[in-house]
């Protein structure tokens, strides 16, 4: 098994952007290839995670398109898609090719383009990640999964309506200081608490925005990786995991297995525990989501994520600092990107080059979510000096 | 509400006999595709349920509408996604009755 590397990376701002979503691809990959010395002959083949550009925009076949257009000739190049986890699957597969010797370079990319759809449309085409017999035909939206998470998560664990919203206080707040964030002004909890009813218990600044973008890196084999740069970020493990199809699938709605098993099989390879990490991008796509994740990751005790955000523990300065960048509440959540786009955000934690730096960061931990929670993937890294 | 609610129209695999409330094509159990009516009783328990405030564009002007899981059943239960009727105010272990199935969706209200 080969050990693999991020050795470059480049992305766009997440946000309200006039590009095409080929654009927006072409520009990301653009970028990573000249963050590092590869030239375009030595890659070797290039994923790209993307959800719903075919509906959107009409516009498919968008891996040869990109590879295409930034000069990538002849090489392998493919569409990964898993709603919100796309990109992450599109890591997992070249990582996969990586390690097993099938490719020595590949180029990873992820690219939505979402705020020139009507929100009704944008709704809709977001809802098809869900079961179009089961959840969706009762009308259940993405928030409105969320809103059955929180309603059984406060039930059962007595979480307040304030513990949640200091997910996006503290989310908003970190993004107010990251150039790449869609949302750069920071809310209060009444803000939150007093934000309208999106799906009850929760309320538009509970949830991300919309948002266009794309972010790449490009991996390599360990053995090559120090010819293209001086710093190369290891992947230490892997995890990508299949959860429930449908919301009534859950035995447990407050734990999404898909997270669980992605988690252990990228701690297990890594040769880490929970404890270990030291930053952490999870997939806080409403800010219940963020405190079912930081438990179903295995850092806090299950009931125990609410109060752990409201108590500071999970700022940038905190015992373990989740969503530095300001996570998907504040960046936004181009879905397609958003995967790639976490990795973006730990390596430059790892790089120690962050807005919001969270001091001596060697391991980090990328999470990203699919669907009422079908599938999932877990990256770990370690910074350049572990390599 | 003293009237029995109608039977809910489950479905049990032939073969090791797992209770499904959703359609099943294949048995997630043991793979049998043969299937046979097991009617429930209709009376249920919400676990977990929302208002849907901001629909998809095929439930525009619906909004809002309720949305809940419930465990349907009496002796034995299965867990539905389901539509609550008349929007009332339920929440997690409150009693719901099965209403009726309208274009593949079951619909409940407060029992
Ligand atoms: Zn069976």
């Amino acid at each position: 098994m080969n050990d693999v590397c991020v050795i470059g990376m480049g992305t766009t701002e997440f946000g309200v952007r006039e590009e095409g979503i080929v654009e927006l691809g072409v520009t990301a990959v653009g970028r990573a290839l000249r963050s590092c010395d590869v030239d375009r002959e030595e890659v070797d083949a290039l994923y790209l995670g993307n959800f719903v550009a075919g509906m959107l925009e009409g516009q498919e076949t968008l891996a040869p398109l990109v590879a295409d257009s930034v000069g990538l000739v002849g090489v392998p190049a493919m569409k990964t898609e898993g709603a919100c986890a796309s990109s992450g699957i599109a890591f997992r597969q070249a990582y996969q090719a990586i390690r097993t010797g099938v490719h020595d370079v590949v180029v990873v990319a992820g690219v939505e383009r979402m705020t020139n759809a009507e929100t009704s449309e944008f709704t809709r085409a977001l809802g098809s990640a869900a079961d179009h017999g089961t959840d969706g035909a009762t009308g259940l939206t993405f928030p409105g999964f969320y809103g059955l998470v929180l309603d059984r998560y406060m039930h059962e664990y007595g979480a307040t309506r304030e513990q949640v919203a200091a997910v996006s206080v503290k989310n908003r707040k970190n993004g107010a200081s990251n150039p790449r964030a869609r949302f750069r002004s920071p809310v209060t909890v009444d803000d939150v608490v007093d934000s309208r009813l999106v799906a009850d218990p929760l309320r538009l600044y509970d949830c991300c925005p919309a948002a266009d973008g794309a972010a790449a890196v490009v991996l390599a084999s360990a053995d090559v990786a120090e010819s293209y740069t001086e710093t190369p970020i290891a992947v230490l493990g892997s995890g990508h995991a299949t959860g429930r199809s449908a919301a009534y699938r859950y035995d447990d709605l407050t734990t999404l297995e898909a997270t669980t098993l992605a988690a252990e099989e990228a701690y297990d390879e890594a040769g880490i525990s929970p404890s270990d990490v030291d930053v952490v991008e999870l997939h806080d796509c409403f800010s219940a989501a963020e405190i079912g994740d930081s438990e179903d990751l295995g850092f806090f005790e299950k009931g125990e994520g609410a109060a752990a955000v409201a108590a500071g523990r999970t700022a940038v300065d905190g015992e373990l600092p989740i969503n530095p960048s300001g996570g998907l509440l504040a960046k936004g959540h181009p879905v397609g990107a958003t995967g790639i786009g976490q990795i973006y955000e730990v390596c430059l934690q790892l790089l120690g080059e962050h807005e919001n730096q969270v001091d001596g960061a060697e391991v980090g931990l990328a999470h990203n979510l699919g669907g009422s929670g079908a599938v999932s993937t877990v990256t770990v890294l370690g910074g350049p000096s572990g390599v | 509400m003293s009237e029995s609610p109608p039977e809910f129209p489950a479905t049990r695999c032939a073969d090791c006999g797992l209770l499904y409330g959703h359609e099943a094509y294949i048995c997630r159990e043991c793979g049998s595709e043969t299937f046979e009516r097991a009617p429930l009783d209709g009376s249920g328990t919400v676990y977990a349920r929302t208002t849907i405030r901001v629909p998809g564009s095929d439930h525009q002007g619906e909004e809002p509408f309720e949305v809940a899981i419930v465990d349907v059943g009496g002796e034995e239960t299965v867990r539905v996604t389901v539509r609550i009727e008349e929007n009332p105010e339920l929440g997690p272990d409150d009693p719901v009755e099965f209403v009726d199935r309208r274009d593949g969706v079951f619909y409940f209200r407060a029992a």
